[in-house]
């Protein structure tokens, strides 16, 4: 009777196994002693249960045109990734001991890089144009938005930027502050406005307007509107739009 | 509240007089504005702190390739006509001073007056003046300005009128000098131009689309009230 009730539950263990690889992940060494320990690493598949896959084969005849447009592309990958920062970070051991190697006579890659951009440096501030910010055919100066002459003189050091954010600072808080008033003002005109309405008319003048804004007002832009340019890009969408499609 | 409630009841005693409000006439007039078009004028303080504060962090900014930089600048197939040459900020409009088109001080707001026999102005002779009507028997006061400025432009479908409330009040009393015909209540409402670029004014000799500088030279007694009241 024991021998028949054994076999009948090394029956239902064997059905309720999968031979699916998981299973054969060896989670822990075997053996008593510490020998052949360092040899499994955890979670590795047994390498009988691997199947070789055919994808391999497929790509090959595929990469040799590809070959140079992925490498171009690689290539600027690589380089936007190893992009020089100018200012590099030195512990105070390793200032040390670049200014050691530089009295003998060895200079660093990196440390030759930077004084190039120093001197780089020199020759553009020598120049002295001022620098453009943003597209260059939209930035803020040549569409009329700041007088270029009445720009304040300044160096790129600490003081005068602490200047200019003071004077920046004053400019600013003169306009809120203006701002401010002035919207109080039309506050206390309206109410009392509305105290000298007479009392039938009163009562409408207070019930707040709810309506939506209308959708299509129109915000101020950088440049104003040009005539007929709107309609010009979406014939031009429409027609290329349609191309596409009869093919 | 109840300090704000009695100078507000003594300001309007010392206004009014005594409360005959039943024989004052009460008008409506409209200050119909186009906003701005374009951002205004930077300062160049703040510019020039912009500016600095550019450069200073360009300098340590790393540096990448250029060719990734312009990659920006690459059109699709069917983009060959989104690069286009910004219109310039001072229109033609603004070399001739042409104040009755609106596409003037394009950075500035534009505010509408007429010349014609206005209601409050003596007899016969044509004066500037906003859009007004006098009101009659209509149900609230803003449609009384939504009528006046009807009559002024044809139909209401681009303009918008902001709240229900007047925006201030001015109160004229008949002077010796002028001889006005009776004490008047002006009472203005505020209303913007939508999606539009022209209008046709009928119904009077002449109008005007003003910027706040030289409104108050048309009308240089109500100056400080009409300071208060329109920002820029």
């Amino acid at each position: 009777m024991m021998r028949i009730i054994d076999f009948k539950r090394l029956k239902s263990l064997s059905s309720s196994v999968d031979f699916s690889p998981h299973q054969l992940i060896q989670r822990c060494s075997v053996s008593g002693t510490s020998k052949g320990k360092a040899k499994v690493k955890g979670g590795q598949t047994l390498k009988r249960s691997k199947v070789s896959t055919k994808k391999g084969k497929t790509t090959e005849p595929t990469e040799k045109p590809k070959g140079r447009r992925t490498s171009e592309y690689e290539k600027m990958v690589r380089d936007c990734l190893d992009a020089s920062a100018p200012v590099r970070h030195l512990k105070p051991k390793e200032i040390a001991r670049e200014a050691e190697r530089e009295k003998m006579g060895l200079i660093s890659k990196e440390r030759a890089k930077e004084i190039e951009m120093m001197k780089k440096k020199k020759s553009e501030s020598e120049s002295g144009s001022p620098a453009i910010m943003g597209t260059p055919g939209l930035d803020l100066i040549t569409l009329g938005l700041v007088d270029a002459e009445k720009i304040p003189k300044y160096e790129l050091t600490v003081e005068d930027g602490r200047r200019l954010a003071k004077e920046y600072s004053r400019v600013l808080m003169r306009k809120h502050r203006a701002r401010q008033a002035a919207e109080s003002t039309l506050l206390r005109l309206k109410k009392e406005a509305i105290e000298a309405l007479p009392e039938n008319l009163k009562g409408a003048a207070l019930v707040p307007d709810l309506t939506p804004f209308p959708v299509n007002r129109f915000m101020a832009t950088l440049t104003p509107p040009i005539e007929g340019h709107f309609e010009k890009i979406n014939e031009a969408a429409r027609k290329s739009s349609v191309k596409e499609k009869l093919r | 509240m109840q300090r704000s409630a009695t100078t507000l009841s003594r300001s309007l005693m010392a206004t009014r007089g005594f409360c005959t409000s039943n024989s004052d006439k009460i008008v409506a007039s409209v200050l119909f504005e186009r906003l701005p078009v374009v951002i205004p004028k930077i300062d160049p303080v703040v510019y020039a702190f912009q500016e600095f504060s550019f450069r200073w962090g360009q300098q340590y900014r790393r540096q990448y390739p250029d060719d990734f930089l312009k990659k920006s600048d690459a059109r699709g197939k069917g983009d060959y006509q989104i690069d286009y040459v910004p219109a310039p900020r001072v229109t033609e409009a603004d070399k001739n001073n042409d104040r009755r088109s609106l596409q003037r001080a394009l950075d500035r707001r534009l505010y509408l007056l007429l010349y014609s026999n206005a209601f409050g102005a003596p007899d016969g002779k044509p004066v500037w003046h906003f859009p007004e009507k006098v009101y009659e028997s209509e149900e609230t006061l803003r449609k009384c300005a939504e009528c006046a400025l009807q009559s002024v432009i044809g139909d209401l479908s681009h303009t918008y009128f902001v709240g229900n409330a007047p925006m201030g009040h001015m109160v004229m009393q008949p002077t010796e000098k002028v001889q006005d015909l009776q004490p008047l209540k002006r009472f203005f409402f505020k209303s913007q131009v939508i999606a539009t670029n022209k209008f046709n004014i009928e119904k009077c000799d002449d109008f005007v689309w003003v910027t706040k500088d030289e409104l108050l030279e048309y009308f240089p007694e109500q100056a400080d009230f009409l300071n208060k009241m329109i920002i820029s």
